[in-house]
């Protein structure tokens, strides 16, 4: 019935009101279907398919039933895929992270969003050159990406500190994906990924997106300025 | 502005907000709200019936101010229904419905909807404030106000999650009013008599419905019929280009931003998480004042953001001083649980914090300072806000305070002022001026029609 029909009936239409909001939570809650372990430290989580549309890029906040508090994760998932997923680094003595880790399947996330403007469209992502630069788990808006749009042509350079935090790297294109191991000898590239960025030579419309911790960004945003990119060219979604 | 007098008084109402324009644009409709029910407008001191207190809890400083206003309201008017809304009522709701001395806790999405919560006590049914609608933009247009200008709100909720940022989650997501519904609610509250309209929300930058962005609606509230001025509140630095600058050829569009700045740090702006870096803030500023060399820039400040060293801190000041913001609201970083700068490390120590804010207070007085001398000669369009002994006192469409002498004068009109000089000092420092020889006769009172389109803001 529509909300009309309660006209003049301000009881019944607040009421009406009500459980519409009693609708929305209920759809912001997601059964966990699967934690999926990448390393001592990180995990996937994996939801139920997405009710909402996103851009890949795009994060979502993540609460545990019954407790207050929530975080903000980019989506790990692409935007066809059946199951909406999120990559974690578990804190060590961190609040949520170890909670998030404890879950177990059919327990209940709630997920809102998604948020944020850090993200490629189809046309876009159809047309462009990307070159995209992680640190740790900042890989995941670019795996949404890839996974979204596989035949875009991008190269993705991930930091990490050792070749085992290279989360899921089959899925790429070797040709594609640069792996940076700062405390291993392992990775294509040993060292930091702003020692390998500074070597390195693009194409001058090469589009970047930088996802990861403040300081990678900042380092990197300064050797690609250095390069001739410009800002506009440039776009960041930090990570903590 | 209309006062018609509501001949069925029954119980009176009064109100106490606290925060942003967004807060005192949403009393102002309920005011109205009220005022049309029948409700007398009263002081606190003035043994209201009800007292609505509409909280803000941005800072601690904040949470502090509105525990204190709650406290106060509610020991004064023992026999009152106390209504407590606003983001504390979002951030601290439970720990507020737990107190005896308040009625109501609603909370912002349902604070439209106060009136017929408290008519409902008064005729006996039991209703709790979940159960209001929920709907952020069911204000209607403000008839009667507390305030000379008006408000118009066209957007609620962020998602921008800035680390340091709790209003995310007391105001949810972002949300645009339909462009109808906008358009309709300034045309009334021109109706209604107000010259100067505030756009206001809160991340209006980012407003979105449909194919309309922010300077397009910007565009269509500019061109509604009527005798008024347009002022934007404050607005995030990023995502507007060419066609916004030159938005301020109109003659209805006052030249000032408060264009939020928050760090002039590079390296703290990124822990913030802020969406725009100094390089592109710059770039902002630039094109302004190279078409509009005198526009007025005004800005927010947080100093002592986790990590913040001595570095980070300079660039900030310099920053300030480059871009010559004439007001800096400096804030002092005070931790909101819930957001991510909670936990972040490297907490800076509350005497570093005051002795930076003192700092950068100090530079906002002196770009004041300089700023208002740098008017001295030039005119501006007064809106008459108040009118004491024989001077009269408003802002110009610079945004900048100034007083004259008041000769058949009436407040909630536009004057052309010459400006003369500048007193007082600190925050407190205004210009003041001369009606312009051209305008002094005895309709001397301008119509915003006649305006020139402007250039620049000479």
């Amino acid at each position: 019935m529509e909300k009309n029909d309660y006209a003049g009936y301000p009881g019944v239409q607040s009421r009406m009101e009500f459980l519409k909001d009693e609708k929305k939570i209920d759809e912001s809650f997601y059964k966990l279907i699967e934690i999926k372990q990448l390393t001592d430290e990180t995990f996937s989580l994996k939801l139920p398919k997405a009710r909402f549309p996103f851009k890949a890029g795009q994060h979502i906040s993540v609460g545990i039933h019954g407790n207050y508090q929530s975080r903000e994760y980019s989506i790990y998932s692409g935007i066809h895929d059946e199951n909406l997923e999120i990559l974690v680094k578990e804190v060590e003595n961190g609040y949520f992270t170890p909670r998030l880790h404890k879950l177990k399947a059919g327990d209940l996330v709630e997920v809102h969003g998604p948020f944020g403007r850090f993200g490629i469209g189809p046309i876009a992502a159809e047309k462009g050159k990307f070159v995209f630069i992680a640190s740790g788990t900042g890989i995941a808006p670019f795996r949404s990406m890839i996974r979204s749009y596989p035949k875009m042509d991008y190269t993705l350079i991930h930091g990490v500190r050792s070749s085992k935090e290279a989360y899921q790297r089959e899925e790429y294109d070797p040709a594609r994906y640069v792996l940076c191991t700062s405390q291993d000898p392992k990775g294509d590239f040993q060292g930091r990924l702003t020692g390998y960025l500074k070597k390195c030579t693009f194409a001058p419309a090469t589009q970047f997106y930088l996802c990861g911790n403040s300081n990678m960004i900042f380092d990197a945003v300064e050797i690609l300025q250095k390069k001739g990119f410009k800002r506009e060219q440039i776009h960041c979604e930090v990570y903590f | 502005m209309k006062n018609e007098v509501n001949t069925s008084i029954k119980k009176s109402v009064a109100f106490k907000t606290l925060g942003c324009r967004l807060n005192q644009y949403e009393t102002d409709a309920l005011v109205t709200n009220f005022d049309q029910a029948g409700y007398r407008l009263v002081n606190l001191d003035d043994s209201p019936d009800v007292v609505v207190v509409n909280t803000c809890t941005v800072t601690n400083q904040s949470d502090q101010k509105s525990r204190t206003m709650i406290s106060q309201a509610a020991r004064k008017n023992k026999q009152a229904v106390v209504v407590v809304t606003g983001c504390m009522a979002n951030n601290f709701k439970e720990k507020l419905e737990s107190q005896d001395h308040i009625t109501f806790v609603v909370e912002n999405n349902r604070k439209s909807a106060i009136l017929s919560l408290v008519e409902a006590h008064f005729s006996g049914e039991l209703l709790h404030p979940d159960k209001l609608p929920n709907d952020v933009f069911s204000y209607q247009p403000v008839q009667k106000s507390l305030h000379t200008r008006s408000a118009v709100k066209i957007q609620d909720g962020c998602d921008n999650f800035c680390t340091f940022c709790i209003i995310p989650m007391v105001r949810g997501r972002a949300v645009s009013r339909p462009v109808a519904d906008v358009l309709e609610n300034v045309r009334k509250t021109v109706e209604n008599g107000f010259k100067e309209i505030v756009i206001t929300g809160v991340n209006i930058g980012r407003y979105e419905e449909g194919e309309t962005r922010f300077e397009d609606l910007l565009a269509k509230i500019l061109e509604v019929p009527g005798d008024f001025r347009v002022r934007i509140s404050s607005l995030e630095p990023d995502g507007f280009g060419d066609s916004f600058v030159h938005l301020f050829s109109h003659p209805k569009l006052m030249p000032h931003l408060h264009l939020c700045l928050q760090s002039g740090s590079e390296m703290t702006l990124l822990r913030m998480r802020r969406m725009y870096d100094v390089a592109q803030f710059r770039k902002t500023i630039q094109q302004f004042r190279a078409r509009y060399p005198d526009f007025n820039f005004t800005t927010d400040i947080i100093v002592g953001f986790p990590g913040e060293t001595e570095e980070e801190f300079q660039q900030t000041l310099d920053a300030v001083s480059e871009f010559g913001f004439s007001h800096v609201h400096t804030f002092k970083y005070s931790v909101r649980n819930g957001t991510r700068a909670e936990r972040m490390e490297h907490q800076v120590d509350e005497k570093i914090k005051n002795a930076r804010s003192a700092l950068v207070r100090q530079l906002s007085d002196e770009n004041r300072y300089r700023y208002y001398q740098s008017l001295i000669g030039k005119t501006q369009e007064v809106l008459v806000e108040k009118i004491f002994k024989n001077r009269a006192s408003g802002y110009g469409d610079l945004y900048v305070p100034v007083e004259f002498q008041a000769r058949e004068i009436q407040k909630n009109s536009v004057y052309t002022v010459r400006l003369t000089g500048v007193a007082g000092e600190g925050e407190k420092l205004f210009l003041v001026g001369e009606l312009s020889n051209n305008q002094f006769n005895s309709s001397c009172q301008k119509s915003l029609r006649t305006l020139p389109v402007r250039h620049s803001c000479q």
